[in-house]
């Protein structure tokens, strides 16, 4: 709540300095609190200038301030037990990997054949099997699917029994509970195309259930689910976890196409035997403490130790819990002896002006340290500009919205999920090392999922909001939060100082009667920019209706019709001529409420969005008021302010160019829609507008 | 705080069209989105006192021969339950919500015509007094400005009317009660206002405190300038104006108030033998008594609301509950005399002070209850228009409105965050009513200071 108190404080100023002028004769004496906020007010540049200065530094500055991760939740005890995989259950792993492979090589049909093959090892190891059935359920945009839930099924089409992919799903009973929670393996595969990585994954998930289905000390439920990636990974483990968390009583197995399995059963005989075993129907365990979503990429760049990339990004920058992050990553450190890695920007790691920083940063901490020792300040060049790649890139995938995996759609029923990518260090298929593989890999997902088995309650103890700097660094919100209020502190501040003055220096105004209800005009200007920013976020919709267009001109209807309504809603409402100050400082407290709520949702957006929207709402003046350099200031700020300009600035300036700019804009917002981020309402209904009014106070006409 | 862009100081024709626009806009929004809006699921717009899914399941236990009040889920009026119940009954596809929307938004109507006409009568005897002040430029402004047109709008158009009139809560109703026993205490309707003040109690309790401003009203009229100004005027000087002056020195009217209580036992023992009536085969009224007013008093659910109570008894410790239960209580009553004294010369913003109160410190709060008093705040535009802070009180309120839904997915579905969060935006919720009770009194005191300061000098002239 602080951006609300500081806000609080500040706008009572202003309001208590329009009024000291009607109380002439005895200077009222002020409360302390009152007389500070007139002096912030009074001297409200300055406080801008330094507030915006110190909240860049202090971005600038967390990957000096994180702190390193530890696991704070004392039931889960990682590394604590040693592992109990053995040589039979790798021996199993790489008899079923030497199936799927000849499978592989062999059939045409493996979209069918597969999914049986997993079933039936699944159920030799003693788990229960089941299939899951689901139709590719496309991304489509619907703009009131930010604000409700989505009505299930509403949309399902009649399609052909070939676009139905089926998920095998198998489950340990934990022989210790009563089948109230359980955890999630995932191991994503194509059936129509698998390839040798998908098939590592499976076999180190086929090591860890295969030692799962042994051991004594399960308190819960192991759900092991082959996902049918060949309409996404996502889309696959969001269609199983919708439909095990939908329950539905009987009918759901026509709602499933009960029509095409038929046409599934004609099989060979050799995989009978199993066929009473697995059902359709969708079996289900408990609550979900965790999941894990495993894949095997490509061989790491630099050899010498096997490497795992870990990926923790969900919808609208949601973050598992850090416990879960850090468990896996103790694990594969300590135990395993993995490099840990997360994503990272690599074109910054040789940016020179981040390494100049870096330099900096290191050069204040040796001379802090000089001064006295207890200083632990400042960190090398290049754990600098480690840190400050890898936040960049948790900053932008935080900000889009979109999750970074399949682990994404567990957060969407509050299920802790990370992917965990191994990359071997030699792509060598050399038996040998393959067991070795397997080894590690069932070893570490096996340690993994005896600490969660561990917990008693939900993951709770350690953070929801952080942002990573390094897989064993971490910035909590606390400190993050400071970065961004500092930034925005300046806006209000500015409105109410705005405000006052224009209350103040208003010739006619002493004798109009409504002197402290004239913000409501440029309200009502500031309400009808922000009504056609929600207009413009909707029609998408309608533009998707159109049949057969191109991005481009699907882009170019959106801007037309957007500034069509624009000048409509202009002429309809012919606003009354008012005070650029006031309507300023409308604009500029609306900025805030939006920022602010903003980074309630997704911070890193707001954080991003403040980095564009401050300095413009800051510097912005009517170019007849301003000098010569300030206008010119302000429209470059303008220019940059607009979403698409930032987009390709953003994009040259880390060198991702590729493609048309347009056509790539418009795949990007297409992209934000599609997984409903928040981002998209962010830029339509805060950005936006914020943006169109600064233009329009540059355009003022000040009489 | 909502003004809608149509508030314009003109002369009004666009009074109707706005009102019809507003009516329209509520219709599109009930046909086309009954259920994508889901506001009856928001704990900002339905209260366990006003919801209407808790209603329906009363009328249904009900019909099915049981005691409504069986289960702790209906904790409303056996009345409402007679009246309402028979729309909740789904007959066919989303039939039923459509009926009872209908109800609510003509409730709606109903009270934004009252309130325009309470600020019709609230004007005329404004610029009386103000003239028979000589205070010229005030009634002009007055004359100026249509506070009743601009408080129905406001009313109207305020998106917390419109949310809790498409949320499925009985709140429009409540308000349409309070805002009946003002209109009729207005126009010394003595039953009206009477019924009015016995239907919004019967309700929800809390417009008991109302009977305060009723009675003045009733009693000595409108609201005035105080009345030793008019007494100063006709002191200072031998000047006389008997024609107007006199009007407001009319003396307390004690027979109208007793007939007011008269009416207003009758009402309200016409009204408990009709509950009776219609839970006889069921319940009681003891139990009727219990499950509505004990529901209210003891603060017995305590699911989160936008009020500050829920968080504070889920806290306290159980032997420290009763006394803690009373001190809340008892807050609201400590507030009504004082305000009663200083403000009995303007009865109708009592009456305004007294509600945003209640609203404030009331056990389970709803924004239906702050829609009604920011659509009272417009009858005062005149006497308020030097209120201080009115952008800073806007802005707060469209924030903590847009952060409290955020902070409450944050915390019930998201999971990252907890109950402090949601707590925090109600806190900052009633620091901002508080802050508007506060300013919207003082800056009424200092209206009449002005006035005060303007007849000193009128008298000083006259004395010259």
């Amino acid at each position: 709540m602080l951006p609300k108190k500081a806000h609080r404080r500040s706008r009572f100023e202003s309001s208590s300095m329009a009024s000291t002028p009607e109380t002439e004769d005895q200077k009222p004496k002020h409360r302390p609190i009152i007389r500070i906020g007139i002096f912030i007010i009074a001297h409200s540049f300055l406080v801008s200038v330094v507030c915006c200065t110190a909240g860049v530094v202090a971005l600038l500055l967390l990957p000096v301030l994180a702190k390193k991760t530890h696991v704070s939740e004392n039931a889960l005890m990682p590394g604590s037990a040693s592992p109990m995989i053995a040589d039979r259950d790798v021996f199993g792993a790489n008899r079923f990997l030497n199936e799927l492979t000849s499978m592989k090589l062999k059939s045409k049909r493996t979209g069918i054949e597969i999914p049986r093959l997993i079933a039936l090892h699944m159920a030799n190891l003693g788990g229960e099997v089941s299939y899951h059935k689901f139709q590719n359920q496309e991304n489509k945009f619907h703009p009131l699917h930010f604000f409700t839930s989505q009505d299930a099924g509403a949309n399902r089409v009649n399609r052909t029994c070939e676009s139905y992919a089926t998920n095998t799903v198998g489950i340990i009973r934990a022989p210790r509970s009563d089948g109230k929670e359980a955890i999630v393996l995932v191991t994503p595969y194509n059936p129509v195309n698998l390839s040798q990585n998908e098939v590592l994954s499976l076999g180190i998930a086929y090591s860890a259930f295969s030692v799962l289905t042994q051991v004594t000390w399960l308190a819960k439920d192991i759900i092991w689910i082959a996902a049918d990636s060949q309409y996404g990974e996502y889309n696959s483990v969001s269609a199983w976890l919708k439909d095990y968390h939908t329950p539905s009583f009987g009918g759901s197995r026509k709602l499933h196409g009960n029509g095409c399995h038929k046409s599934n059963d004609v099989h060979e005989s050799k995989l009978d035997i199993i066929e009473t075993e697995v059902s359709d129907t969708l079996r289900h365990s408990g609550t979900m403490a965790a999941a894990l979503v495993i894949k095997v990429a490509n061989t790491g760049e630099e050899g010498g130790q096997d490497t795992l990339n870990i990926y923790a990004e969900a919808s609208n920058g949601q973050m598992p819990n850090l416990d879960l992050i850090n468990v896996v990553s103790y694990l594969a450190v300590y135990g395993q002896g993995f490099r840990v890695q997360v994503e990272k920007l690599v074109s910054l790691l040789d940016s020179k002006w981040l390494k100049f920083i870096g330099d900096v940063v290191e050069t204040v901490g040796i001379i802090a340290r000089s001064l006295n020792p207890q200083w632990k300040f400042g960190i090398p060049v290049k754990e600098y500009v480690e840190g400050s790649a890898t936040l960049v890139s948790s900053l932008y995938n935080q900000a889009l919205g979109v999750p970074t995996g399949s682990h994404g759609a567990f957060r969407d029923y509050q299920v802790d999920a990370i992917t965990m990518e191994i990359s071997p260090k030699l792509s060598s298929t050399s038996k040998g090392r393959q067991t070795e593989f397997l080894f590690r890999g069932g070893r570490l997902i096996e340690g993994a999922i005896r600490s969660v088995n561990n917990l008693l309650e939900k993951f709770h103890q350690s953070f929801f909001l952080y942002l990573l700097t390094s897989s064993n660094k971490f910035i909590s919100v606390g400190v993050y939060m400071i970065a961004f209020l500092l930034l925005v502190a300046p806006l209000p501040v500015l409105a109410a100082s705005l405000y006052s003055d224009a209350n103040k220096s208003n010739p006619e105004s002493e004798n109009e009667p409504f002197k402290s209800w004239r913000w409501l005009y440029p309200t009502k200007t500031v309400f009808l920019i922000h009504l056609w920013g929600a207009i413009v976020s909707l029609l998408p919709y309608f533009i998707y209706q159109i049949p057969d267009s191109q991005p481009t001109s699907r882009l170019l209807i959106w801007a037309s019709l957007s500034l069509f309504i624009l000048t409509v809603l202009h002429s309809f409402f012919k606003a009354r001529s008012v005070q650029w100050a006031l309507l300023k400082s409308v604009t500029v407290s609306t900025a805030f409420v939006g920022l602010c709520v903003m980074s309630v949702i997704n911070f890193a957006t707001a954080e991003i969005g403040a980095l564009l929207l401050v300095p413009m709402c800051l510097m912005i003046k009517p170019w007849r008021v301003a000098g010569k350099l300030h206008s010119a200031l302000n429209l470059v700020l303008v220019i940059i302010g607009f979403p698409g300009a930032a987009f390709s600035v953003v994009k040259s300036a880390f060198g991702f160019q590729e493609g048309s700019t347009l056509v790539e804009f418009w795949y990007w917002l297409e992209s934000l829609w599609a997984w409903n981020s928040a981002t998209y309402i962010y830029i339509c209904m805060v950005h936006l507008p914020c943006w169109v009014l600064c233009i329009y106070i540059l355009l003022h006409s000040c009489l | 705080m909502e003004k809608s862009p149509e508030t314009t100081p003109k002369k009004h024709p666009w009074f109707w069209s706005s009102a019809v626009a507003s009516i329209l806009l509520r219709l599109v929004l009930i046909i086309y989105f009954p259920n994508t809006l889901n506001f009856s699921s928001r704990p900002e717009v339905s209260t366990p006192i006003t919801s209407l899914r808790r209603l329906a399941e009363g009328y249904w236990l009900k019909r099915s021969s049981m005691s409504p009040y069986a289960g702790s889920m209906y904790h409303g009026s056996p009345l409402l339950l007679s009246i309402i119940g028979p729309l909740t009954v789904d007959r066919s596809e989303g039939q039923s919500q459509l009926l009872c929307c209908l109800a609510f938004v003509i409730a709606d109507l109903i009270t934004a015509i009252l309130i325009r006409s309470i600020g019709q009568l609230l004007q005329g005897a404004d610029i009386q007094s103000l003239k028979s002040l000589g205070a010229g430029r005030f009634s002009k402004i007055s004359e100026s400005f249509p506070s009743g047109d601009i408080a129905s709008l406001v009313y109207l158009w305020n998106p917390l009317t419109i949310i809790t009139c498409l949320g499925y809560s009985t709140s429009p109703i409540e308000n349409l009660m309070i805002v009946l026993s003002l209109y009729g205490a207005c126009k010394r309707l003595v039953p009206l206002a009477a019924f009015g003040w016995v239907m919004a109690s019967h309700l929800s309790l809390y417009p008991v405190i109302l009977i305060i401003p009723l009675v003045l009203l009733i009693g000595s009229g409108l609201d005035t300038p105080p009345r030793k100004l008019f007494l100063q005027l006709t002191d200072g000087n031998d000047y006389k104006k008997t024609t107007n002056g006199s009007l407001h020195l009319t003396n307390f009217s004690w027979r109208r108030v007793v007939l007011f209580l008269l009416w207003a036992s009758a009402w309200a023992f016409y009204v408990l033998v009709l509950c009776g009536i219609s839970i006889k085969e069921y319940s009681s009224l003891g139990e009727m008594f219990k499950r509505t007013y004990g529901f209210i008093l003891s603060v017995e659910d305590l699911f989160p609301n936008i009020g500050v109570l829920w968080y504070f008894f889920a806290e306290v410790f159980d032997f420290f509950r009763d006394f803690f239960l009373i001190v809340f209580h008892i807050n609201i009553l400590f507030m009504v005399l004082p305000l009663a004294i200083r403000l009995h010369h303007r009865p109708c913003f009592l009456a305004f002070v007294y509600i945003a109160i209640s609203s404030i410190l009331k056990s389970y709060p709803s924004v239906g209850d702050s829609a009604l008093y920011l659509g009272l705040l417009g009858l005062f535009v005149n006497a308020l228009a030097d209120m201080q802070f009115s952008f800073f009180l806007f802005s707060g309120y469209l924030g903590t409105l847009l952060l409290s839904p955020v902070m409450h997915n944050l915390w019930i579905w998201r999971g990252t965050g907890n109950a402090n969060f949601y707590f925090a935006t109600a806190m900052a919720y009633a620091c901002f009513q508080i802050i508007l009770v506060v300013e919207s009194v003082s800056s009424m005191l200092n209206h009449d200071r002005a006035l005060k300061k303007l007849g000193n000098t009128t008298v000083a002239k006259k004395v010259q």
